[in-house]
């Protein structure tokens, strides 16, 4: 159902040229989806280049009664840009201008649209980088990074997204234009900045962004240590932390992922680890002699069977490639996959991968394991066919054992995708009704008429003001 | 003054203090009191020094949880144990725990460590209503919901009370050692510059009036005196009756910084932070450095002094105040918490 004046596609037309407006059915379905399984649909869909246009669009889907969806790059895997109800799905896309460097600071303003991987790259000749560095890096935009609050593997060392935000602007339901922080610390007054970052397009959208930059480091080691069991990978990682070493990543890749990848890009990954893990220490040269001298001796106490160092920038790009291409290797295995994003103490590591791998057996799927094992991120991937609905059905169940499972050692719900849709009946599990409560108070004080990106994040109709928290419903096949 | 000795003991005599429409001024190791504007007497105190257990603490997933009470001081002896620290915090005797975070109140290393903000992965905090709230996760890494715990830390307990604190640590550093020199403004300016832009970056470069101090941390390889900088003691605090605490891009601060030395006001300037500290003893010279950071984009906040220097303790209204006034009308509906404190 599309709950949208007829006309609305025509008085968005007389704020931006026509083929920033996108009404046609087929092209209004490719916005529906974002990285996630979710499901859902765009009432019409807008593509401004400026914040004044943002503002007016914003504006305009005031007066006309739509609800707002902002979305970046789309690879967001918790549904938080997928819209409901025939919903303004208002893609930044075309904003990508790095609008200024300042390498005195060193910090970036940089528009939403900005893909991560491109600002690291314009700042090569700098000697600087952007550090959070998720998986779809190549992909992805920093306005979609902001509003996920997203990580990547060298969040080991350098922190997630929030870390790196020094200031932004939002423009908020009236259409006014906020900016928020800067390259100057501390401004006075409550951390709006903060809240906003991670708040996944519930409360403004993003018209600007003030990141940190990051003097790429002098010294660099790279290894790949590979083990005969899970529980022995799981133990090194934990030892390495434990010896007082926080290498800049720890990742880990469990044999069903490793032949996948293997197969895709060709790495020389050994077939027959039970589980590899990728290690990568930066900093002087003294202080990356230091730590890798900690992860030979711990890995060698921990039974590793091989320690490959990488010689040289093109091997240990070939090893990163690996890593990152999990995802997209997963797509030989199977049509559809399910990623999950659960963190959990890191000392409580090995006995929930473990866990995972009996509820696998137990609902008879495949599930593969590839993840931010030094911050304690899992993130199970469940392979399945959409079309197979009693395989759904045991996807779904695995799913919720999969959170329960690390909730029950102290774990939380998601480490980096967020809550979006996929994660937001689950928030019970961790935060009782005053908690949601406080955290709407929070949510409704930057957009107190609820009009960006409903029913995400908090359960139903979770509302500063009121006592009783209800489970509203999705719509019908959102979810899977 | 009360002093519960647990946070339901907290949230209770805020809920009471709330029905009965009474003003609560918040005391943890009363540190960092002199902040925000000249309180108005309140109905009552509430201590958070009773709050000082460590709730969970296993080394080696790197996250402590404790009481907001607890004093910092007693916080690093026990992380000293297994060779962890706090380091983004200022942990000055007699600070709590919940009193740092609430002052938002970060540590000369910032340069290296980033600020205290960064490091509350969970809070657990009193509301003004009397609710017991929870927000963020204990582990290191998590993004479930809205992010509670960063809009706490700075807040001046005007949001609700902290109540118990999930920190990130690190672990200590091989070696850490302060090394400094003497001279001309210009000099030291440049030549800090060039310390702050080492790949590996230096704790803290700090330029004080006719002196320029490095604090190098890492392996022991790392920690030797840089060209022309001798070893030397960590920098005193400064002595002044009240301090002015103004930020400014990284990239202005020299400017910010040669605009105060012809004031002839002490100060200490965090080259790369972008804060320079300075001592006042009258309003006009927190009007005077707070005019000089304005000019340069940047604010000037009073941190420590008495009444008569915090008449205009913030400044400008911050951009965004109506929403910051919504958020406290949501979380102290009453308007009991810290009267006078808020920043905005």
């Amino acid at each position: 159902m599309l709950l949208r004046p007829p006309s609305a596609a025509d008085r968005f037309r007389a704020l931006l040229d026509d083929e920033w407006v996108i009404d046609a059915p087929l092209e209004r379905l490719l916005y529906g989806r974002d990285g996630s399984i979710a499901e859902g649909e765009a009432g019409l869909v807008v593509l401004p280049e400026t914040r004044q246009e943002v503002s007016a669009c914003v504006r305009l889907a005031a007066e006309l009664g739509m609800a707002v969806v902002p979305r970046g790059s789309g690879t967001g895997l918790a549904g938080g840009a997928v819209p409901l109800e025939g919903a303004l799905v208002l893609a930044l896309s075309r904003m990508t201008r790095i609008v200024e460097i300042d390498e005195d600071v060193p910090c970036a303003w940089v528009e939403p649209g900005v893909l991560n991987l491109d600002l690291s790259e314009a700042v090569r000749h700098l000697g600087l980088h952007y550090a959070p560095d998720p998986s779809s890096q190549a992909a992805c935009s920093i306005g979609g990074n902001v509003s996920t609050n997203a990580g990547g593997p060298h969040c080991l060392k350098y922190g997630v997204t929030s870390e790196h935000v020094l200031g932004l602007e939002v423009v908020l339901a009236a259409g006014e234009v906020l900016a928020l922080g800067g390259p100057a610390p501390d401004a006075p007054g409550y951390d709006l900045r903060g809240l906003v970052v991670g708040s996944e397009g519930t409360v403004g959208v993003v018209t600007e962004i003030c990141v940190r930059l990051t003097p790429n480091p002098p010294a660099v080691y790279t290894a790949l240590c590979d083990f005969a069991s899970v529980r022995a990978a799981g133990e090194f990682v934990s030892a390495v932390i434990a010896e007082g070493v926080v290498p800049a990543a720890m990742e880990m890749m469990d044999e069903v992922m490793i032949a996948a990848v293997e197969q895709f890009v060709g790495a020389g990954l050994p077939l027959d680890a039970a589980a590899v893990v990728l290690v990568e220490a930066d900093g002087s040269p003294a202080d990356v002699a230091r730590q890798a001298a900690v992860v030979q001796r711990v890995g060698r106490a921990h039974g590793a069977r091989m320690i490959r160092v990488a010689a040289d920038e093109e091997e240990r790009a070939l090893l990163w490639k690996a890593r990152k291409s999990a995802f997209g290797a997963v797509a030989r295995v199977a049509p559809n996959y399910y990623l999950h994003d659960c963190v959990v103490p890191r000392t409580r590591l090995v006995e929930v991968l473990e866990e995972i791998g009996r509820i696998a057996e137990r609902h008879d799927l495949v599930i593969m394991n590839v993840f931010h094992a030094g911050d304690g991120n899992l993130h199970p991937l469940i392979a399945f066919d959409r079309r197979n609905a009693d395989q759904v059905a045991r996807v779904a169940a695995a799913g919720r054992d999969i959170i329960e499972a690390c909730v029950a050692v102290g774990g939380v719900l998601s480490g980096e995708h967020g809550i979006g849709l996929e994660k937001r009946d689950y928030m019970p599990l961790t935060f009782n009704e005053d908690d949601l409560r406080a955290q709407a108070c929070a949510r409704d004080a930057l957009d107190p008429a609820g009009r960006f990106n409903p029913h995400k994040v908090l359960p139903g109709a979770a509302r500063c003001g009121e006592a009783v928290l209800e489970a509203g419903h999705l719509p019908e096949g959102t979810w899977l | 003054m009360i002093a519960p000795d647990a946070g339901g003991g907290v949230a209770a005599a805020l809920a009471e203090a709330s029905a009965a429409e009474q003003t609560v001024a918040v005391v943890g190791g009363g540190t960092h009191g002199r902040q925000g504007g000249p309180a108005p007497t309140p109905d009552l105190e509430l201590s958070t020094a009773g709050l000082r257990a460590v709730v969970e603490y296993t080394a080696a997933d790197l996250t402590i949880t404790v009481g907001a009470g607890l004093p910092a001081t007693e916080l690093a002896d026990l992380l000293a144990g297994p060779g962890q620290c706090w380091p983004q915090a200022d942990v000055r005797p007699g600070a709590s725990v919940g009193g740092i975070l609430s002052a938002a109140s970060s540590g000369r290393a910032r340069l290296r460590f980033g600020p205290v903000r960064d490091s509350l992965l969970r809070a657990v905090v009193a509301t003004g209503d009397g609710r017991l709230v929870t927000g963020g996760g204990a582990t290191v890494k998590g993004v479930a919901g809205y992010d509670l715990p960063r809009l706490l830390v700075g807040a001046h307990g005007t949001l609700g009370v902290i109540v118990e604190a999930t920190l990130k640590l690190w672990p200590l550093p091989p070696a850490r050692a302060w090394f400094a020199t003497g001279g001309g403004l210009d000099d030291l300016l440049q030549r800090g510059k060039r310390l702050r832009r080492r790949a590996v970056r230096p704790g803290a470069v700090i330029v004080t009036p006719g002196g320029l101090h490095v604090e190098l941390v890492g392996a022991p390889e790392d920690v030797a005196p840089p060209d022309g900088l001798e070893p030397a003691d960590e920098p005193p605090a400064i002595a002044a009756p009240g301090l002015v605490a103004a930020g400014v891009s990284p990239a202005r601060l020299p400017r910010l910084v040669t605009r105060i030395e012809t004031m002839g006001l002490p100060y200490e300037a965090q080259l790369g932070v972008g804060v320079c500290r300075v001592g006042v003893a009258s309003a006009a010279a927190v009007a005077a450095v707070r005019d000089a950071a304005t000019a340069l984009g940047g604010h000037a906040v009073v941190a420590d002094g008495p009444d008569a220097l915090r008449e205009d303790p913030w400044g400008a209204p911050p951009a965004g105040a109506a929403i910051m006034r919504r958020l406290r009308e949501g979380l102290d509906p009453v308007g009991i918490l810290n009267p006078g404190r808020a920043p905005a």
